[in-house]
């Protein structure tokens, strides 16, 4: 799956094929939308019927076996995938091709996309529904249908993509590996805290807020550890950011072979030498930022 | 050796692409990419726009739901004086930010809107599936309320003053400012009177107290208890100026913290982690 | 649709399971002290417990407010009268706190004093629904009364709600009115804010803007007319905002802000405090789920008492020997929280007035155990409360409370 191919497009003059597998990526999509409806349709059938007490013998029985299932397999499975990607890991990261190199942040964004796709399920769909369960009941144990998905469920699911990202990146992309990108470390550290913040969450509830107002600065810990989502915009810019080198190198068939692409800017672009491209790489942000680069390299 | 002003010229006139670039292809062009490097970049675009609509539609209604989610979630907590005031506060932060990182690295002036509508969705989402679906409270309780005529301002103001100090002093006073008459236009059905054991309600009040939730007794709604009215009664306009003079700031300080969260910073790794795949240390000093 | 195959499956799966009704709502996990040193139910009755959707069944009673109110619960300055049901199952129709209206809330209740609450419910839900009657007071959440099934039989979309306005609009169901109105404008911003996204995203997005940005060529990114159709989307959105505000304000001249503010009501007439019960000492035994305790009683009033029924978070210990305090017992309160073998005296004769007599008393079932009400040896403030019924022989109530230290015994009492 790696650079191999290179050799074997040298002579090609059309557009660049470039084989990145989506195969994967679609498929642990479409099973964690069937994981997470599923996980709701236990709600509707047990929660109410099953879930009111949590001292009831059938609470036990829907709700506890669940939990008490759903914790190892989950916290298992991350911990096996990320062995896995570390057991497996680039031994020699920095041989790597560029065109390897492209499609391994290529899946590294997928990897973000289903680590995004997991907190929209966790932050938005299943912390509403704990809203709305928190209208039926009085304060229970903390463990209720709600939380028993919400938290010990849907929690280690971003887990096992938001670190899974993390040890892919480290283990496979030689930027990732020779610096810690402080902002992928943000994105993932974030809202991993929000687990042990549950202890801040039921402490308080245990001892002194017994009625359930969302906006209490209880909840703020959560909150503040959201924010932490904002960072995958640095992780944006780093991979855009080495897009741009590996790019040419890989594409540059395509740019030197196809009589059609015809483009007179980057022509003049590469004629004009280094000193007039930072003549031209001038500041673009409006409050005057400097555009911001990689400072490893 | 050419000059850059060759780089200007090469690049085609300007005045013909301002107005004739509807396909971005001189985009394309003096990006540099590639027909095919083009093509990968759309893959890449379809993942971002997948990626930053499904984390911000999380974050941002995790962010709403504990911050003021008791005035999104109810209809009969949305008052005069503290859901025109709140609700704007909290709601334009992920949108400011999420402006500044699509303007400055991008110059996509549609952050603040993103934003907003990656947060209706999902509201509407939860309201759908759990609200209803689940406990069977009906929609009119737990209409929410949009910051989309706000976000949408604030993202033109910013393409037309291109300026973030600007965006912020009017834009972030209009997301705040025109919180309280959008939504009122909406849900302004829900302020009839009626006649309840005696006493005058408005519907809203009447739907909450008709459809009882178990853990929000009555008092713990945080609502108008004003005593003076200002402005001929009309003390919601009072509440969105205020809401507006908030949003300013706001606006500006998650500015800044998406300024903040878009650095490309790397820091040093572990010489033992790096050695794990092969680079020597003396190699990577 | 969808909510169709949803609530399909969610039966499927709840068949195939067999499925039976949880009857508490989390308020076993209220400590010990909490329900039996706060609000006492007494006289709760359902009157009905089978009705059909939009059938109204009221639900009535009274509470004791105890005098010796933990530390750790707030008191009761602010005090909701409400239910409890698994969601809106039921509907609320009116509410009355000593024949005051109860939409909102009270102000200082007084402690050691008795209230009479009366609630008008209406089915909604088809199904059985576990209902409690519930006083919430402010900073220490919902404390509830005795549960009961209810069986609310019927369609559910049958359901409405309707009520007339004071400007003489007749509203057909409370559950839709006003939704499209307020779903279309939620829709009009959706399809603004669907276009101006189109407009960018249909553009080279990310990589290209970046590296033409990086190129000095913002010019190329945003043209004059991206700006104009800024202005012009602003127009449009300052017209539906302010257009929307005007009509709205319009159409709804009456409109009235949402209403909030404390109600004041009196507690019933103080009865006479015939009997004076001091706990001389109290135990509970652990393994033998029994509660001893030592009283010594004074007879203040001018007819003997009998004791007939010490209660406690909702609990019934009754005296079986005694008619008037079984007759007591209202058919529709739920037969699992009244115990079976009743309450035990070591003297069952009438204490005559003016007399003091030193009575023993055991209360004796398991559940204590069901309930969680004998967590004493995690509880911060190992006391107990409760309420005891005594009855002249012309069979007038004398409410006394009781109270105080209990001792757990966790080795088998000889």
């Amino acid at each position: 799956m790696s650079g191999d191919a290179l050799p074997r497009m040298a002579n090609v003059t059309v557009i660049k094929t470039f084989d990145i597998h989506c195969g994967l990526f679609a498929f642990t999509m479409v099973a964690l939308t069937i994981l997470y409806i599923s996980a709701r349709l236990y709600q509707q059938a047990f929660g109410f019927s099953m879930g009111l007490d949590a001292n009831s013998p059938e609470f036990d029985r829907y709700w506890m076996t669940l939990f008490r299932i759903e914790l190892p397999v989950l916290y298992g499975a991350g911990v096996l995938c990320w062995s896995y990607l570390f057991l497996t890991r680039d031994r020699s990261i920095e041989t790597v091709t560029p065109e390897t190199e492209l499609r391994r942040y290529f899946y590294l964004t997928m990897w973000l996309v289903v680590y995004s796709f997991c907190i929209f399920w966790t932050g938005s769909f299943f912390a509403d529904g704990d809203g709305v369960w928190h209208q039926t009941t009085l304060r229970d144990t903390p463990l209720t249908p709600s939380h028993i998905i919400l938290f010990y469920a849907t929690i280690p699911i971003y887990l096992f993509f938001g670190v899974g990202s993390f040890v892919y990146a480290m283990t496979r992309i030689p930027a990732f590996c020779r610096g810690v990108s402080l902002m992928h470390a943000i994105a993932v550290v974030g809202p991993f805290l929000i687990l042990p913040n549950l202890g801040f969450n039921e402490w308080g509830h245990a001892y002194w807020l017994t009625e359930e107002i969302f906006s209490h600065p209880l909840h703020w810990g959560f909150v503040v550890l959201g924010w932490c989502a904002l960072a995958l915009a640095g992780v944006l810019m780093q991979i855009v950011e080495r897009f741009r080198e590996l790019i040419p190198l890989v594409f540059k068939q395509d740019a030197a072979g196809s009589p059609t692409d015809a483009n007179p800017f980057r022509d003049a672009w590469e004629k004009c030498g280094p000193e007039a491209q930072r003549q031209r790489y001038k500041p673009t942000s409006v409050s005057g930022r400097r555009p911001i680069s990689g400072k490893s390299k | 050796m050419t000059s850059t002003a060759d780089i200007d010229a090469a690049a085609s006139p300007r005045e013909n692409t301002r107005f004739k670039d509807k396909k971005g292809e001189t985009v394309i062009s003096v990006s540099g990419l590639t027909p095919g490097a083009a093509r990968y970049s759309r893959l890449f675009d379809v993942l971002v726009v997948a990626a930053v609509v499904t984390i911000f539609g999380g974050a941002i209604h995790l962010h709403v739901m504990l911050t003021v989610g008791d005035w999104d979630m109810y209809v009969d907590w949305k008052d005069r004086q503290y859901w025109p005031l709140v609700m704007p506060v909290s709601m334009i932060m992920f949108p400011a930010a999420l402006q500044a990182i699509f303007w400055v690295n991008f110059r996509l002036p549609i952050g603040a809107t993103v934003g907003a509508t990656a947060l209706l969705i999902a509201t509407w989402i939860g309201r759908y599936a759990n609200w209803w679906i689940w406990t069977g409270f009906p929609f009119t309780e737990g209409v929410p309320s949009q910051a989309l005529a706000g976000a949408l301002l604030m993202d033109m103001t910013l393409i037309v003053l291109r300026n973030s100090l600007f965006t912020s002093i009017i834009g972030g006073f209009a997301f705040g400012f025109v919180f309280w008459p959008s939504n009122y236009s909406a849900l302004a059905p829900f302020y009839l009177p009626v006649e309840h054991q005696g006493m005058v309600a408005s519907l809203a009040d009447m739907i909450g107290y008709t459809f009882p939730r178990s853990n929000m007794p009555e008092y713990l709604r945080i609502i108008e208890r004003g005593t003076l009215r200002t402005f001929g009664s009309s003390v919601s306009w009072v509440s969105a100026a205020f809401a507006g003079f908030i949003c300013i700031f706001m606006h500006q300080l998650w500015w800044r913290l998406g300024l903040f969260a878009s650095q490309a910073t790397f820091l040093k790794n572990s010489d033992v982690v790096k050695s794990f795949m092969g680079i020597k240390s003396s190699v990577a000093s | 649709m969808l909510l169709k195959l949803i609530k399909f499956a969610a039966v499927c799966v709840a068949f195939i399971a067999g499925v039976s009704h949880a009857a508490a709502h989390g308020e076993r996990a209220q400590e010990p002290y909490l329900r039996t040193r706060t609000v006492q139910f007494y006289d709760v009755h359902f009157s009905k417990t089978e009705v059909k959707v939009n059938e109204r069944f009221e639900l009535t009673g009274k509470f004791r407010l105890m005098q010796d109110w933990p530390d750790a619960v707030t008191p009761p300055d602010i005090v909701f009268v409400s239910s409890i049901s698994p969601g809106p199952t039921i509907a609320r129709i009116e509410t009355y706190l000593n024949g005051w209206p109860a939409r909102q809330s009270f102000a200082r209740l007084e402690l050691g004093r008795d209230y009479e609450f009366r609630m008008v419910l209406e089915g909604r839900t088809p199904g059985s629904s576990h209902i409690h009657p519930s006083i919430s007071i402010k900073g220490s959440g919902p404390l509830v009364g005795p549960g009961q099934w209810v069986n609310i039989s019927g369609e559910a979309h049958s359901f409405a709600f309707p009520i007339k306005t004071m400007t003489g609009l007749q509203i057909e169901d409370l559950q839709t009115f006003g939704l499209a109105h307020a779903v279309g404008w939620h829709l009009a911003w959706l399809a603004v804010a669907a276009a101006w996204l189109s407009f960018w995203l249909a553009r080279p997005l990310i990589l290209p803007r970046w590296l033409v940005l990086q190129k000095g060529r913002e010019d190329l990114l945003i043209s004059l007319r991206d700006t104009g159709a800024g202005i012009i989307v602003s127009a449009i959105v300052l017209v539906m905002v302010f257009g929307g505000y005007v009509r709205a304000s319009a159409e709804y001249p009456y409109n009235v802000p949402l209403q909030s503010g404390l109600n004041r009501v009196a507690p019933l007439p103080a009865s006479p405090a015939y009997a004076e019960i001091k706990v001389i000492s109290a135990t509970y035994d652990v393994p033998g789920r029994s509660m001893r305790l030592a009283t010594q009683i004074t007879n203040k009033g001018s007819e003997p008492l009998s004791i007939g029924e010490l209660t406690t978070a909702n609990i019934r210990f009754l005296n079986q020997s005694l008619p008037v305090a079984m007759a007591n017992v209202d058919p529709s309160y739920p037969r699992d929280l009244i115990a079976r073998t009743g309450l035990k005296l070591s003297s069952d004769t009438p204490i005559n007035p003016g007399e003091t007599r030193e009575v023993r008393v055991e209360a004796t079932d398991a559940v204590w155990e069901l309930e969680r009400l004998v967590s004493f040896l995690t509880d911060v403030d190992s006391k107990f409360g409760g309420l005891l019924l005594l009855y002249a022989p012309n069979g007038e109530r004398v409410i006394a409370e009781m109270g105080g230290p209990i001792v757990p015994v966790f080795t088998e009492l000889k």
